[in-house]
């Protein structure tokens, strides 16, 4: 099995982050005395970049999402806002997940702003599941109308007509539909884990209820295909 | 067919002749169930009767049951191991992505439906591991495997691998499989694998994991690996 144009640009990547780290001594090396601002500039711009390459080793080439053991979610286009916040209900346990957990607590104030404003601009297509497209179109109709007589709002009303979120709203276009799959069918269960501390999740939690599996696989799909 | 227009083109001459057709006829129906019969013996042979002689082959390096073996190399646990991950292996093998030339030799010889039949035995099997790895070092395998080192940049191998290393689909099982082979690929992993750059395959998502973990932290999930069942 081959792949094609992903573990291209991480191999890439791989070569160009070197290169980058040779030019820094190069031109370090020229400049006879480097400042030392200039010198902590280019380290922490190396961190970044390191770390990057760290976040996609899980979340797939340019964030775009991976299936690992797990669904590993696409951070591609998402809010910096809401992304702070996850990684800090992690570390607080709002939000239950260990590996985040230790992935999260030793990301620095500087380093979060960086990986942030990155996965941001990325916009990569989406990792697409297969789906009927019968099933596409009624997830389409529950996003934007809700189900009235469920009390289910639509979606819409919160994470926008085109699903790229808002600040704490995240962005749910191009996410991996089993992610989302676990994640509805989940809510209370990994979410909201403080209530000494509650968060933003509640929103979530009486929606996550109402949606019955048919219903939640119907909306994944259709965010899915999302660009 | 050709028996038919023959019988048409004599039976239209003498009587006489219709004895060589007859005979020609016969001739031609031992030839068919002749032929039958070796075709039948070759399909049966390819789906059961060759399935076993071949896993006893495998099973001559790879220990009984897949388990693992030390031979000059240490060779790999097969037992419980995915199998999308065994077929993308073999064919990483005939395709020289993956170098070894011993498996080369072994892989190109091996048919779609022989494949398909090994890689289901193997991933039957539950044989015990065969242990071995620093029962001091376990722990802090442990720690790595499910966690990672996040200060280095190592992802959490739990995340791919899950989180009792049995993997899934491409993504191989680890549990069980022998320390001194999970050393010697993570240590040489970009010089064994993905060696065709035209062609990249998953094995690329590896490669900075096995660059950024030390010798002594490769040790320790390899110890720890190594008893997981």
């Amino acid at each position: 099995m081959t792949l094609d144009k992903g573990p291209r640009r991480i191999l890439s990547r791989l070569v160009s982050a070197r290169a980058a780290r040779c030019s820094v001594v190069l031109s370090f090396v020229l400049s006879g005395a480097a400042y030392p601002k200039d010198a902590e500039q280019s380290a922490s711009t190396d961190q970044l970049q390191a770390k990057i390459a760290y976040c996609e080793n899980c979340h797939g080439v340019a964030a775009q999402g991976f299936h690992g053991y797990y669904p590993i979610p696409r951070l591609a286009g998402q809010q910096p806002e809401y992304i702070k916040n996850q990684l800090q209900a992690f570390i607080e346990h709002r939000r239950t997940n260990n590996i985040m957990f230790n992935v999260a607590h030793v990301l620095s104030a500087t380093l979060l702003d960086g990986l942030t404003e990155n996965f941001q601009k990325l916009n990569p297509k989406p990792l697409t599941s297969p789906a009927p497209e019968d099933l596409i179109a009624a997830g389409k109709k529950i996003y934007e109308e809700g189900i009235e007589k469920s009390d289910v709002p639509p979606c819409a009303g919160c994470h926008g007509p085109d699903a790229k979120g808002n600040d704490q709203f995240p962005r749910l276009a191009g996410q991996l539909s089993d992610y989302i799959f676990n994640k509805l069918t989940n809510w209370s269960k990994e979410r909201g884990q403080n209530p000494a501390n509650p968060d933003t999740s509640t929103i979530m939690a009486p929606i996550a209820h109402s949606l019955t599996e048919q219903q939640i696989k119907a909306v994944a799909a259709y965010l899915n295909q999302l660009e | 067919m050709r028996a038919i227009r023959t019988m048409k083109f004599f039976g239209s001459h003498s009587f006489q002749l219709v004895g060589v057709v007859g005979l020609q006829l016969a001739l031609v129906a031992i030839a068919l169930t002749v032929a039958d019969r070796v075709h039948g013996a070759e399909r049966s042979a390819m789906h059961e009767g060759n399935v076993p002689a071949k896993l006893a082959y495998c099973e001559d390096c790879h220990g009984p049951s897949g388990q693992g073996f030390h031979g000059y190399f240490p060779i790999p646990r097969l037992a419980g191991q995915q199998t999308a991950y065994l077929k993308n292996q073999l064919e990483a093998f005939v395709e020289h992505r993956r170098t070894n030339n011993i498996m080369f030799n072994v892989a190109h010889s091996l048919s779609p439906g022989m494949i398909s039949a090994l890689a289901d035995d193997f991933h039957a099997f539950v044989p015990p591991p065969l242990g071995g790895g620093a029962r001091h070092l376990v722990p802090t395998g442990e720690k790595i495997f499910q966690n990672g080192v996040p200060e280095a940049n190592v992802a959490a191998c739990a995340a791919c691998h899950g989180p009792n290393a049995q993997g899934g689909g491409e993504i191989p099982r680890l549990a069980g499989q022998l320390p001194d082979y999970v050393f010697n690929k993570l240590i040489n992993w970009s010089r064994e694998r993905g060696q065709i750059p035209s062609k990249p395959d998953t094995s690329a998502v590896m490669s900075p994991v096995a660059h950024s973990l030390t010798r002594p932290q490769v040790e320790a999930v390899a110890a720890y690996l190594s008893y997981l069942k």
